[in-house]
C-alpha cells in the first residue's frame, strides 16, 4: 500500500509538473501578446519607428526583469519599482533612448545604471555589445544572473562606480546613462568614440522630463541636445 | 479653570503634532504629498461636529462626563497614529496605476483624521460645558496654538524628527491628567491619565515609529553606494540636515563639458532626504590646483569680466560659492545663509572659506538674502545666485508652490541697487525643457533692469547657457567691447553658447543646440519694450512673466487653465509637465471640498434640529461659521506671507506670527463673553475694513521696515497684526454663544462648518495666492468677513430683528434667545431640501455670490477648472518640498499654517 501511495504521489507530481510546465507556456504567450500590444499602442504609436528597437522591445520579455510582484504590470507603459530607490523605466522612455542611441550589430555600448538590466536587454536584442556597470551591488549581482539565465551573451555586468566609465573596454559608440546628475561624468565623454552619441534623462523617477543627447563629432567636438520625447510633444498644445 | 488649563494643553498638544507630523511626511515622502495627507486629515476637525450634529447634540451633563475621556483618546491617538501610518505600506509613486494603493491612502488619511477629530471634539465639549462662557474656553485654545507652534519649533532646533513627533503626545497626556483631576474623584481615576503620560514618556526615550525617506530621495540611494557613511546629521525648523560620505559622491552643478581633470573629494548633503549641495574638501596646499573645477562651472562666468574684488553670494550653502570667488581673487566675500544648519554641517566636516582658512576677508551671515541686502550699505562687484539643489527637482516642478522672495522683480531690483558701477548681478538657473525658468529669470531681468536702469536695457544684459544651466548676467552700466570679447572667449573655452549679448541679432549655438531659439527671444522681447516682453510671456506656452513681492512664486510655471489638459483622462504621458505642486494642491481642495460638503450635509439631511432653530436660519448658520472659518485662514496666510518678507527668516516669521495672531486671537475670543452678541457684526466689518487696508498698504509697509534692525521689524510686525488679530478671536465664539446654552446640535454643527471651512480654507488660500497674489488673498478675506456680518444679522440677531416669514406656524421659534437673537421661523418641511431652498433667498448668499463674482478673472477660472474637474485630480499628489539653502525656494516650517484650530 505504501508503494502505492509512493506511485501515486508521484504519479501526482508527474501531473503537477506537467501542468506547471503548461501553465508557463500559457504564460508566456499572454505576456507576448500583451508585449506585442504595448509595443503596438504605447511605442510604434507615439512615434518609435526604428525597426532595431522596435523588434528588441518585442523580444525582450519585461516581466522577466520586474519583481514577482509586478510581473501582471510589466506590459504597461510605466516605471516600476526594483528595490534599492530604483526603477525599471517606462517601456517608451527605453525605447526612446535605444532608438536615439540607434544600437546596431558590432556597436559597443556603455551603460552606466544597470537596474534590473532590462535596457541592457534591449540594446543587445538590437545586436549591440553591450557594458553595464551598476554601483548597487545586489542589483549588479542579480541583473547578472537574469540577463545570463535569459541568454543574452553579448551584455557584461560589472559591479563599480559608473563615473569613472569602463576604460579598459573604450571607446564606446554610444553611452547610456540612466540618470541625470549634477554634471556629466568627464570620463564618460573622453570614452566616447568619433560620430558616438551619449543619452542622459532628466527628471523625477516618476516622469522622465526629458534628455540630454551628447554627441561627439569625428573630429572629437562635443555637442548637446535637449530632447524631448516625440509622445510628449503633442500635448504641448494642450497646455497652451 | 481646569477645563481651560486642559483645553489650552491639547490645543497646544495637537497644533504642534500638526507640524511635527508635517515635518515627518515631507522628510518621509515629499513635502506635496505631506501637505495634501495632512490638508485631507484635517478635515477631521470639521467631522467631530458634523458627526456630534448627526447624533443629536451633546448635554452639559455628557459633555462633563465624556470630556475626560475624550482627551485621554485624543492624547492616545497623538502616539498610536504615527506608529499605525509607519505601518501602512503605502506607496504613493504607484497611486497613479496601483489600485492596491488606493486604500492604504484612504486608511492614511483616517488614520491622520484620528488626533484631529478627537481633540475639536474635546473642545467642543468643553464649549459645552462653560456654555455660558465661550469665548473664554475658546481662547484657551487659541493661547494654547499658540504655544503649540511656538513648541514645534523649539522642539525642532533639539530632537531629530523621530523624537520630535513624540513630544506632543507628553503634552497630550498632561492635558488629559488635568481634564481627569477633579477634587471629588478618586486618585485611581487619574490611572489611565498616568499611564498615557508613562507611556508617552517612553516612546520619547524610544520611539514606535521610524522616519525614513522615500528610497526615491537620494539620501538613502547615496547612503547605499558603496563604502558610504553618515558622518553628520543636524536638525532645525529649516529641515532635517544630514551629510554621508561617500567615494562614489560627486556634485559639480552644470560642469562644463570641456573639464577634464580630476574630481575633488566632496561630502553630500541632503535636506530632508533630497541633495541640498555638497561640503568640499580642498587641497589648497597645492596652489589651489584642486579647486580648478571651480573654473569650469557656469557659476565662474561674472569672474572672466577681470576684477571682482566685492563678492556678495546668496544661499551659500556648503560654500562652493564662496571657494569659487575665492579662486577668482575675490578679497571680500559676504556669504549668505538662511539655513545654520547647513553651515554648521559643512564648518563640521571641512573647513568652511574664511578669513582663518583662506586669508581673504570673508563674513558669513545666518539670515534671509532679502532681509540683508534691504540693510547692507555696502556694494559688491558681484552678487551670485546658484541653482542649489539638483536638477530632477527643478525639472519635477515640486518647489512650485513655494514662496521665494529671492527671484522677485522686487528683489532682482535691491540686488541691482547694491552693486559697484562696474558690478554685475549672476543668476545661474537649471534648464528645463521646454525653457520656464530661465525664461522667466531673463524677463525678470530685464524688468528689475528697467526699474533701476532704464538707460541699459540695450546693453546690460548677457545670457550664457550650458547643457544643464542658464546663467543671466545683468550689468546696469552695460557691458563694454572689451567685456564681452572676455566673456565671448571664456563662455567658447567652456562649451557655453552666448544667447544674448548688446549687439546681438542672431547668435548661434555652437555647443548646446536648442530646439527653438527660446532665450534668444525672450531676451530680445525684455530688452525690446515692456510690452514685447509681456507680449511674449503672454504667448508662451507656460507662465513665464516676472512675478513681484505680491505673489512669489516663481518656480510656478503652470497655468491654471492648462490643469485642465493635464486632467484629460486620454493623456497621462502629459504627467511630465505636471508641477506636483500645483497639482496636489489642486487635488487637496478637491478632495477637501467633497469631503467637507458631505460632512456639513449629512447633519442636515439627518437631523432636523439642526436645521431649525432660534438661532437663525441653517444658510446663515453656514455663511456664518464658513465665512469667518475661511476668513480667518485666509488672513493668517497672508499675513504670515507680509511677515516672512518683513522678518527675512521663516522661522522667526512664523513663530512671530502665529504667537501674535493666535495669542492676541485668544485675549479677543476670552474679551468676546463680555460682548453682546450685535457686536460680533461690528467686529467682522471692522475686521473686512481693516484687511481691505491692509491689502492696499501692508506690502508698501513691509519694504519701508525692511531696513530696520530685526527688533524694531518684529515689534512693527506685532504691532501691525496684534490688533487685527484680536478682533480675529471675537467672531467665531459670539457666533457659538447663540446655541452654546440649549441648541446642542447646532452649536456641534456650527463647530463643524467653522472646522471644514478652516481647512479647506489653508489650500483655497493657497490657491488664491498663488494665483492672484496676497493683495487679493486679503480682500478675500476682508470678503469672507463681509459675508459673516450679512450672515450675523439672522445669526446673532443684530440690530432689528428678522421679519418673520410669513408662512410660518411657530411661534415658540419667535422668541428672543441669547441677548436680542429673533431669527426667522424655520418651516416645518425643515431639513436638506429647506435649507437649499433658502439659499438663493438670504442676504448672505447674495452677498457671498457678489464676492465671489467680484474676485479676480483667475479666481473664476480656478473655480471654473474645480467645478469640471472634480475627480481626476486625486491620482496625482505633491505639494512642498523643504529647500534647505537661502538661494532655493523656502521651506516654510508650519506650512502657511494648516492649524488643527478651527477658527
Amino acid at each position: 500500500m505504501v508503494r502505492g501511495l509512493g506511485m501515486a504521489m508521484a504519479v501526482g507530481l508527474l501531473a503537477g509538473s506537467a501542468a506547471a510546465q503548461r501553465d508557463a507556456k500559457s504564460d508566456d504567450a499572454i505576456f507576448r501578446g500583451r508585449r506585442l500590444a504595448m509595443v503596438e499602442h504605447h511605442i510604434a504609436a507615439e512615434g518609435i519607428k526604428d525597426s532595431a528597437t522596435l523588434h528588441a522591445m518585442r523580444i525582450v520579455p519585461r516581466h522577466e526583469f520586474v519583481p514577482a510582484d509586478f510581473r501582471d504590470e510589466a506590459y504597461e507603459n510605466h516605471p516600476l519599482p526594483i528595490g534599492l530607490g530604483q526603477t525599471i523605466s517606462q517601456p517608451y522612455i527605453v525605447a526612446y533612448m535605444t532608438e536615439v542611441v540607434r544600437p546596431r550589430p558590432g556597436m559597443r555600448v556603455l551603460e552606466v545604471g544597470t537596474g534590473s538590466g532590462y535596457q541592457a536587454a534591449v540594446l543587445a536584442a538590437a545586436g549591440a555589445e553591450v557594458y553595464t556597470i551598476e554601483i548597487f551591488r545586489q542589483l549588479a549581482d542579480s541583473a547578472g544572473a537574469r540577463l545570463r539565465r535569459l541568454g543574452y551573451s553579448n551584455v557584461v555586468v560589472r559591479h563599480g562606480d559608473g563615473h569613472d566609465g569602463w576604460p579598459d573596454e573604450a571607446p564606446f559608440d554610444a553611452i547610456v546613462v540612466t540618470a541625470a546628475g549634477s554634471h556629466i561624468p568627464p570620463a564618460l565623454t573622453r570614452q566616447l568614440r568619433p560620430k558616438g552619441r551619449m543619452i542622459i534623462p532628466v527628471g523625477s523617477v516618476y516622469g522622465a522630463q526629458y534628455l540630454i543627447l551628447v554627441e561627439k563629432d569625428a573630429k572629437g567636438a562635443l555637442r548637446t541636445r535637449n530632447l524631448l520625447p516625440v509622445a510628449f510633444v503633442p500635448m504641448l498644445s494642450g497646455l497652451r | 479653570m481646569r477645563v481651560k488649563a486642559a483645553v489650552a494643553l491639547l490645543a497646544a498638544a495637537t497644533l504642534a503634532f500638526e507640524i511635527l507630523l508635517v515635518r515627518a511626511l515631507a522628510i518621509e515622502h515629499f513635502h506635496h504629498v505631506a501637505y495634501m495627507a495632512i490638508g485631507v486629515a484635517m478635515l477631521g476637525v470639521g467631522a467631530s461636529g458634523a458627526l456630534v450634529a448627526t447624533a443629536g447634540g451633546v448635554g452639559p451633563a455628557a459633555a462633563k462626563r465624556w470630556f475626560p475621556t475624550v482627551t485621554l483618546l485624543a492624547a492616545l491617538t497623538l502616539i498610536v497614529t504615527p506608529a499605525l501610518v509607519d505601518r501602512v505600506p503605502l506607496d504613493l509613486t504607484q497611486l497613479a496605476w496601483n489600485a492596491k494603493q488606493w486604500p492604504r491612502l484612504g486608511a492614511v488619511y483616517v488614520l491622520l483624521a484620528l488626533p484631529f477629530a478627537l481633540s475639536a471634539l474635546a473642545i467642543l465639549l468643553a464649549i459645552t460645558l462653560e456654555g455660558d462662557r465661550p469665548g473664554a474656553t475658546y481662547g484657551a485654545s487659541f493661547l494654547g496654538s499658540g504655544l503649540g507652534a511656538l513648541l514645534a519649533i523649539g522642539v525642532l532646533w533639539i530632537a531629530a524628527p523621530t523624537r520630535a513627533l513624540a513630544i506632543p503626545a507628553l503634552v497630550g497626556a498632561l492635558a488629559a491628567a488635568v481634564a481627569a483631576w477633579r477634587a471629588e474623584v478618586p486618585v485611581k481615576r487619574l490611572a489611565p491619565a498616568a499611564a498615557t503620560l508613562a507611556l508617552a514618556a517612553l516612546v520619547v526615550v524610544r520611539p514606535v515609529w521610524r522616519i525614513t525617506p522615500s528610497p526615491y530621495k537620494g539620501l538613502p540611494q547615496v547612503a547605499a553606494y558603496p563604502d558610504a557613511r553618515r558622518v553628520a546629521e543636524r536638525t532645525s525648523p529649516l529641515g532635517w540636515v544630514v551629510a554621508v560620505d561617500a567615494p562614489a559622491f560627486r556634485h559639480a552643478p552644470g560642469l562644463s563639458l570641456a573639464y577634464a581633470e580630476e574630481f575633488p573629494e566632496q561630502i553630500a548633503l541632503f535636506v530632508d532626504g533630497e541633495i541640498a549641495g555638497a561640503v568640499t574638501r580642498w587641497d589648497t596646499s597645492g596652489a589651489h590646483r584642486a579647486m580648478a573645477i571651480l573654473e569650469w562651472l557656469p557659476t565662474a562666468l561674472p569672474y572672466s569680466l577681470g576684477d571682482r574684488g566685492r563678492v556678495l553670494v546668496l544661499g551659500a550653502g556648503g560654500g562652493m560659492d564662496v571657494w569659487t570667488a575665492v579662486a577668482h581673487g575675490a578679497r571680500r566675500v559676504v556669504a549668505v545663509e538662511l539655513n545654520t544648519a547647513l553651515t554648521r554641517v559643512s564648518a563640521e566636516l571641512a573647513p568652511l572659506p574664511t578669513r582663518a582658512t583662506t586669508g581673504v576677508d570673508i563674513e558669513w551671515i545666518a539670515g534671509d538674502a532679502r532681509a540683508i541686502v534691504a540693510r547692507t550699505r555696502e556694494r559688491f562687484d558681484v552678487i551670485t545666485l546658484a541653482p542649489g539643489g539638483g536638477h530632477g527637482a527643478t525639472a519635477g516642478g515640486v518647489h512650485a508652490l513655494n514662496e521665494d522672495f529671492l527671484h522677485t522683480t522686487e528683489a532682482y531690483e535691491q540686488y541691482l541697487r547694491l552693486l559697484t558701477p562696474e558690478g554685475v548681478l549672476a543668476v545661474t538657473r537649471w534648464v528645463t525643457v521646454p525653457p520656464r525658468g530661465s525664461v522667466r529669470t531673463i524677463l525678470t531681468a530685464g524688468a528689475a533692469l528697467r526699474r533701476a536702469r532704464p538707460m541699459a536695457m540695450q546693453n546690460g544684459i548677457v545670457v550664457a547657457r550650458s547643457w544643464g544651466t542658464t546663467t543671466v548676467l545683468v550689468k546696469p552700466s552695460g557691458f563694454t567691447i572689451a567685456e564681452l570679447e572676455r566673456l565671448r572667449a571664456w563662455a567658447s573655452s567652456r562649451q557655453l553658447d552666448l544667447d544674448w549679448y548688446p549687439g546681438a541679432v542672431a547668435p548661434e549655438a555652437r555647443f548646446h543646440i536648442p530646439d527653438d531659439p527660446t532665450l534668444v527671444r525672450a531676451a530680445r522681447a525684455a530688452v525690446t519694450h515692456p510690452d514685447s516682453a509681456h507680449r511674449f510671456s503672454a504667448a508662451y506656452t507656460f507662465a513665464v512673466d516676472p512675478v513681484g513681492d505680491e505673489r512669489p512664486y516663481p518656480h510656478r510655471f503652470l497655468r491654471a487653465s492648462s490643469i485642465a489638459a493635464m486632467l484629460d483622462p486620454g493623456s497621462t504621458s502629459l504627467l511630465p509637465f505636471a508641477e506636483w505642486g500645483y497639482i496636489a494642491l489642486v487635488a487637496t481642495v478637491v478632495q477637501s471640498a467633497i469631503l467637507a460638503a458631505v460632512l456639513v450635509l449629512l447633519p442636515a439631511a439627518l437631523r432636523r434640529r439642526v436645521t431649525r432653530g432660534r438661532g437663525g436660519a441653517s444658510l446663515s448658520l453656514v455663511a456664518y461659521f464658513s465665512a469667518i472659518g475661511f476668513g480667518y485662514m485666509a488672513a493668517e496666510i497672508a499675513l504670515i506671507q507680509h511677515l516672512t518678507l518683513l522678518l527675512g527668516h521663516p522661522v522667526y516669521a512664523v513663530a512671530t506670527a502665529l504667537a501674535s495672531i493666535l495669542i492676541c486671537s485668544g485675549v479677543g475670543s476670552a474679551w468676546s463673553d463680555k460682548l453682546a452678541s450685535r457686536h460680533a457684526r461690528i467686529a467682522a466689518v471692522l475686521l473686512a475694513t481693516a484687511l481691505a487696508i491692509f491689502a492696499v498698504v501692508l506690502l508698501g509697509l513691509v519694504h519701508l521696515l525692511q531696513p530696520a534692525p530685526l527688533v524694531a521689524r518684529a515689534a512693527a510686525g506685532i504691532a501691525l497684526l496684534a490688533p487685527v488679530s484680536l478682533l480675529m478671536g471675537m467672531p467665531f465664539p459670539v457666533g457659538l454663544r447663540a446655541f452654546a446654552r440649549d441648541e446642542h446640535a447646532r452649536l456641534a454643527w456650527g463647530w463643524g462648518v467653522n472646522g471644514f471651512a478652516s481647512v479647506l480654507a489653508v489650500p483655497l488660500a493657497a490657491l488664491i495666492a498663488v494665483e492672484t497674489g496676497s493683495r487679493v488673498l486679503l480682500l478675500t478675506s476682508a470678503a469672507a468677513y463681509l459675508v459673516a456680518a450679512a450672515s450675523a444679522r439672522r445669526e446673532s440677531g443684530a440690530g432689528r430683528p428678522a421679519p418673520i416669514e410669513a408662512h410660518s406656524s411657530d411661534p415658540g421659534n419667535a422668541r428672543a434667545g441669547d441677548g436680542d437673537v429673533v431669527g426667522p421661523r424655520p418651516r416645518r418641511g425643515g431639513g436638506a431640501y429647506d435649507f437649499f431652498r433658502r439659499t438663493t433667498r438670504s442676504p448672505s448668499f447674495t452677498t457671498a455670490l457678489t464676492s465671489v463674482l467680484l474676485l479676480s478673472k483667475q479666481m473664476r477660472e480656478i473655480l471654473a477648472m474645480l467645478g469640471r474637474y472634480p475627480t481626476h485630480v486625486a491620482d496625482s499628489g505633491k505639494c512642498r518640498v523643504a529647500g534647505g539653502a537661502s538661494s532655493g525656494p523656502r521651506s516654510p516650517i508650519v506650512l502657511s499654517g494648516v492649524h488643527r484650530h478651527s477658527r
